[in-house]
């Protein structure tokens, strides 16, 4: 190859989608023979900055230049004719095809009419894998490909395609520890040889191990961007916090104390579940949660947290083992309506992802305030419930008649909170209830992140039992009395808040890690 | 019971299934490439009118034959360019597809030629032996020039898919659209030339029932695309298995045409026809679950 | 600007876009047939709202359309295409037209009636039946078996009337008079000799019952609910199952009633074809009268004009222009309009585009910005001027 990457320069950009502003003056230089990061908060800009580096979008103002050149016009091919590719933080692979078809899909070397060269194809991307050791079993479909391999299979399409600047957008998201170091070696024999590397992240600790630049991003602008010093590891992490914050941390949220008699909430006895495929998802799980307790979940994503949530929640039609809640049994049935009915007084769940599995975005948000509850909240009371639970929860524009869809990723997130623990609240519970929420802050400003805290400490207060399940370590450490770790549907440690992340993370992880 | 294993049902069951194969194939590209198709019927309607108006103005077949693929072809595509520009609902434009061919025909009937009912005789094509034995009926099907096109197109279509970059990117496009974007192709383009395809196979079939018949007729494709668009869904959107899906539907048809004097006595033949329609629900319900259907059909 | 001065430019602009092509194609078609538009537009007039007598049978082509445009529109509220009213209607007109004449010819008005109609709208929802439950209980696609079901009735329909009821012209015997529909030139005398009958205030009374009922009963919001995202639904406890499949029971049962208009209130028996056609237009009265009830019902009487038209020009101009036309309305409509038929995809799917769910922060965008899945529109396309005004909280 040899052929340096593109200097892509970002000057001054502004990005406007409806009503929000996602770049507010942006300016970012790219550099060949670097890794660059980009983090920050979510609702940063971050993604967006990449998106109109690759062409993906267009800036409402400012420009973009790759290689000195303004990209004009700003389109995903004219980025690629300047050899600037993007891997998408959601693949962007048919899941139909085989590795070698979504390898050549956009740069089929054919023959003579069109016909598929496949054979050279696959001499070319064999010899192209063993030379960056991007290694992808060519003939497998995409489907059945794991994270690891599809993501790999991602870089080297771009590599194929002629990338001399490769945009990765959290790449890492969905990789285990492990395999994170795998992919930034690749990384870095990709910058070694001359290409422009982008990435955004938000795991601090990989970016002062591996980027050679950063740029912070915060509410829009590049607050800071500077080399990475790799001989002082730990301050440069506190510096990077403070800048993605831009304020000292809020006041952090302690949990009630739970009275050493409460009874128990939730009670879970060796309960397992196997998926379709036979697949074993969960495994002997035995826990519970006591009445005032807030108990952690933690894990890396897709070890069973999802399964064990739809268990709790009735979606999950057949299951070994018991899970009681306030000393009933909860049962399992293959009419979903039916097992939550009969779990309603006693347990309400909030799903991990609020555009699928919580909210119509398209109707009111007083429809969305008592979906699922027209059986339980009367046609008389139903508009005193909906302005209650907006009042109480602070959602805002505090206008019921507005669509889900126009309100803020955190009023959205209010909106869900507030149908699951409203009823209970508002009653007053008999003790040992439960309340199990997933995710509760993904993709939610700090403020109104607090407000959701706030709820959850007041809902363990009032003698619910909290199950909590998240992403985020450090919300866990923060919120919960308790955290378990679960890894490959079993759970395999149990954790107080004050262990480290470090720790924690080694249990997630398991052997490999070790 | 005579002539069930003869040469005649053979030539038969070929000739009837031609425009089902020719249809079939026509909503394997529109389907395979994420464009919801349910206005076949109207497709086959219009290119067999045209192929017949264009043969009896011209008195050359060749030219109806040209003209009435043409015309199915640029209804495909109309139908293509107001889903993915117009952002029309699939199954709007086609019943609409529909109704403007059935009545658009009709009308065209009454202007042309002043019938409500069908156009006056026109040659077509003529090869192959005379004679109305079970052997010259099949030297004349393998005889008929759009016959044989049918039979290549039913033989190009999966292997185009297959082999070619352009069947990659179609099949890509009813897989995942925004993959087939990211690599910088454009799905609407892609889309239009698939449809513009589909409607170059289904107009074939409508020229074959036209000129089969030697005329046109008030609503003749009588079904055919609801039919072959049920090849398609019980072959699991796989060009090959809806060929044999097509042969097997054109079967049944001539069994009723071979067997039509014992049949006619109990009236019973007519249920026959339901045997389509019924195979394709019984066949639904048994594979759901796994369906093979394009994943981002109609999106 | 205004919001009510909003709120109406839309469809306005809708409306001054499809007349004009609907013109445009009418001209040509008029220029065709070497007659002056502007008369035969007269003599459609004068066929149609020019006369009383145009006026009812309007009313009479229009009604069957009420019923299968709001038959559409209920399926459609649950993210369901029923483009089965087609078969729904026909099989529905049989058996009540075949049971209406099998009753004593004693049985009381009220009684006669009432039964027939609920033979139709039962043998309505039956045909609905397979449709609904292959797409609640085992997630086939409501479109391809509802047009498989609508090919079998219409092999079974002729095949009945022929051998069971073994009637040699096709149609069924008379039905008893108790179940007959009146005419509505019995109160409106000058509609006299028109078709129209007792069946159009019916439709239009259901058709708001109806609207208030399912705007307002849990079953209705539910149904709606499930239009807009099935997987919250299930996830919040509604039966996405059986609610699904009352919608399409409901949608089928309400096609089935169309028989009142053509058996019940007009022909008095039925024949093969009567009423055909009648469940696809229905299909573009929902979308041109965009769910409401007063609009299905202008859009019905819209088309049922066009029909009528059709019939006082085809002496000059084949009556099929008309049916052209309706073609070229519907597309038109929909193109101009972009008739949202989003109810039927769910906004699940839509999330996925730019590859962004709730995780990341493209659509999240600022701390306060709206966070809604775009469709497959990129978020290139320029901003929603909807919400333009709307201040961020």
């Amino acid at each position: 190859m040899g052929e340096r990457g593109p200097v892509i320069e970002c000057s001054d950009v502004t990005m406007r989608f409806a009503r929000t502003l996602a770049l507010d003056g942006a300016s970012a230089v790219f550099s060949p023979g670097e890794i660059h990061a980009v983090v920050g908060e979510n609702g940063a800009g971050k993604s967006t900055l990449l998106k109109l580096a690759a062409g993906s979008l267009a800036p409402t103002s400012g420009s973009v230049a790759v290689g000195g050149e303004r990209l004009r016009p700003a389109t995903p091919a004219e980025a690629a004719r300047r050899r600037v590719l993007m891997v998408h933080q959601h693949f962007m692979l048919v899941g139909a095809f085989t590795a070698l078809e979504n390898l050549m899909l956009g740069n089929e070397p054919v023959q003579q009419g069109g016909v598929l060269n496949e054979a050279r194809a696959r001499r070319e991307v064999t010899a192209l894998a063993e030379k960056t050791g991007l290694t992808v079993p060519f003939d497998t479909v995409a489907d059945a490909l794991g994270v690891g391999d599809k993501q790999r299979l991602e870089i080297l399409r771009v590599l194929y395609r002629g990338a001399l600047a490769i945009l990765l957008d959290e790449p890492t998201a969905v990789l285990t520890p492990l395999e994170a170091d795998e992919l930034y070696k690749v990384l870095r024999s990709l910058a070694d040889e001359g290409r422009t590397v982008v990435i955004v992240t938000h795991r601090l600790d990989e970016v002062v191990r591996f980027a050679d630049r950063v740029t912070v991003m915060r509410r829009g602008r590049t607050v800071l961007t500077r080399p990475l010093d790799r001989a002082s590891n730990a301050a440069s992490t506190e510096d990077l916090t403070r800048a993605i914050m831009g304020r000292e941390p809020p006041p952090p949220f302690s949990p009630p104390d739970v009275e050493s008699d409460a009874k128990m909430a939730i009670e879970i006895r060796a309960l397992g579940f196997q998926d379709a495929a036979g697949v074993t998802r969960l495994r002997d799980i035995t826990m519970s949660v006591r009445a005032g307790e807030i108990v952690g979940i933690a894990g890396v994503e897709g070890n069973g947290q999802r399964e064990l949530v739809h268990a709790i929640a009735g979606l999950l039609p057949s299951c070994s083992g018991s899970i009681a809640v306030a000393g009933e049994p909860l049962p399992f049935d293959a009419d979903e309506a039916r097992a939550i009915a009969a779990r309603r007084s006693v347990v309400r769940v909030v799903h991990e992802d609020r555009h699928t599995e919580g909210l119509l975005l398209d109707a009111t948000v007083a429809d969305n305030l008592v979906l699922g509850q027209l059986g339980t909240v009367s046609r008389d009371h139903e508009a005193e419930v909906v302005s209650r639970r907006v009042k109480s929860f602070g959602i805002v524009p505090a206008d019921p008649s507005r669509l889900a869809g126009e309100l803020s990723g955190g009023n959205q997130q209010k909106i869900v909170v507030a149908r699951a623990l409203d009823a209970f609240l508002s009653k007053g519970t008999q003790p040992g209830c439960a309340v199990v929420i997933s995710q509760p802050t993904r993709g939610v400003d700090v403020g109104a992140a607090a407000a959701i805290h706030e709820a959850i400490g007041k809902a363990a207060a009032a003698g619910l039992g909290v199950l909590i399940v998240s992403a985020d370590l450090a919300e866990l450490r923060q919120l919960c009395h308790r955290l378990l770790v679960i890894r490959k549907g079993e759970i395999v440690a149990e954790f107080a808040p004050s262990a480290s992340e470090e720790t924690i993370g080694r249990a997630m992880l398991g052997a490999e890690a070790a | 019971m005579s002539g069930v294993f003869s040469l005649t049902m053979v030539a038969e069951s070929l000739r009837i299934s031609a425009p089902y194969v020719c249809a079939a194939m026509g909503g394997i590209w529109a389907e395979k490439s994420g464009v919801v198709q349910i206005g076949l019927e109207g497709v086959l309607l219009t290119s067999a009118f045209a192929s017949v108006a264009a043969a009896a103005a011209t008195q050359s077949a060749v030219i109806g034959l040209l003209t009435g693929v043409c015309a199915g072809a640029l209804l495909s595509l109309g139908h293509a360019l107001l889903v993915e520009k117009a952002k029309v609902h699939a199954m709007v434009s086609g019943i609409a597809l529909n109704l403007l061919a059935y009545a658009g025909t009709r009308l065209a009937l009454r202007g042309l030629y002043d019938s409500a009912s069908n156009s006056p005789a026109i040659e077509g094509f003529r090869f192959g032996p005379v004679g109305a034995s079970g052997g010259a009926l099949l030297g004349r099907v393998f005889a008929d020039p759009v016959t044989l096109v049918a039979i290549l197109m039913a033989v190009a279509t999966p292997w185009l898919l297959k082999k070619t970059r352009f069947g990659l990117r179609v099949r890509a496009a009813g897989e995942n659209p925004d993959a087939l974007s990211a690599v910088g192709a454009s799905v609407t383009k892609i889309r239009s030339y698939a449809l513009l395809l589909s409607g170059v196979a289904c107009g074939l079939g409508g020229v074959h029932l036209a000129f089969d018949q030697h005329r046109f007729e008030s609503g003749m494709s009588n079904g055919r695309g609801f039919i072959a668009l049920a090849a398609v869904v019980v072959s699991g959107w796989r060009a090959g298995y809806a060929v044999l899906a097509c042969l097997a539907f054109g079967a049944l048809e001539a069994l009723q045409i071979v067997l039509q004097d014992d049949l006619r006595k109990s009236r019973g033949g007519d249920l026959i026809q339901l045997l389509p329609y019924v195979a394709t629900l019984l066949v639904l319900a048994v594979a759901a679950g796994k369906s093979n259907a394009p994943k981002a059909l109609g999106k | 600007m205004n919001a009510t001065l909003r709120r109406f430019k839309q469809p306005a602009l809708v409306a001054v876009i499809a007349i004009a092509g609907l013109w445009l194609v009418f001209n040509l078609i008029a220029f065709a047939f070497a007659e002056a538009p502007l008369a035969t537009l007269a003599r459609a007039w004068g066929g149609t709202w020019g006369t009383p007598y145009g006026i009812g049978q309007v009313l009479f082509k229009a009604t069957p359309l009420i019923f299968t445009g709001y038959a559409f529109h209920i399926a459609q509220r649950a993210g369901l295409f029923n483009i089965g009213a087609e078969g729904q209607l026909a099989a529905a007109s049989l058996c009540g037209g075949a049971f209406a004449a099998q009753l004593p010819a004693s049985t009381p008005m009220p009684l006669a009636l009432l039964s027939a109609l609920l033979v139709g709208a039962i043998v309505g929802a039956l045909v609905a039946l397979p449709p609904a439950v292959m797409r609640a209980r085992l997630g086939v696609h409501e479109v391809i078996t509802a047009i498989m079901m609508n090919r079998i009735v219409d092999v079974l329909v002729p095949f009945t009337v022929a051998t069971v009821l073994g009637a040699s012209s096709l149609r069924t015997a008379d039905v008893v008079s108790g179940a007959t529909l009146p005419r509505l030139d019995k109160v409106f005398v000058s509609l006299s000799g028109s078709a129209a009958s007792a069946a159009f205030p019916l439709a239009v009374a259901l058709v708001v019952a109806l609207y208030f009922w399912l705007g307002r009963s849990r079953p209705g919001r539910e149904m709606q609910w499930i239009g807009k995202s099935a997987e919250a639904c299930r996830a919040e406890g509604i039966s996405v199952r059986n609610r699904l499949i009352l919608a399409m029971l409901l949608s089928g049962a309400f096609a089935g009633l169309g028989m009142s208009a053509t058996v019940l209130g007009y022909k008095g028996y039925f024949e093969v074809g009567l009423g055909s056609g009648a469940g696809f237009a229905g299909i573009a009265v929902a979308l041109l009268g965009r769910g409401h009830p007063i609009g299905i019902v202008l859009a019905a009487l819209f088309f049922g004009t066009l029909e009528q038209a059709g019939l006082a020009i085809n002496a000059r101009v084949p009556k099929e222009a008309m049916t052209v036309l309706e073609a070229v309305a519907i597309v038109l409509v929909s193109a101009a309009g972009r008739v949202s038929i989003s109810n039927t995809e769910q906004p699940a799917n839509s999330a996925s585009n730019e590859g962004d769910s709730s995780k990341s922060e493209a659509q999240g965008g600022g701390p306060d910005g709206p966070e809604k899945g775009s469709t497959r529109q990129s978020p290139k396309t320029k901003p929603d001027t909807e919400f333009a005004e709307v201040t961020p909280s």
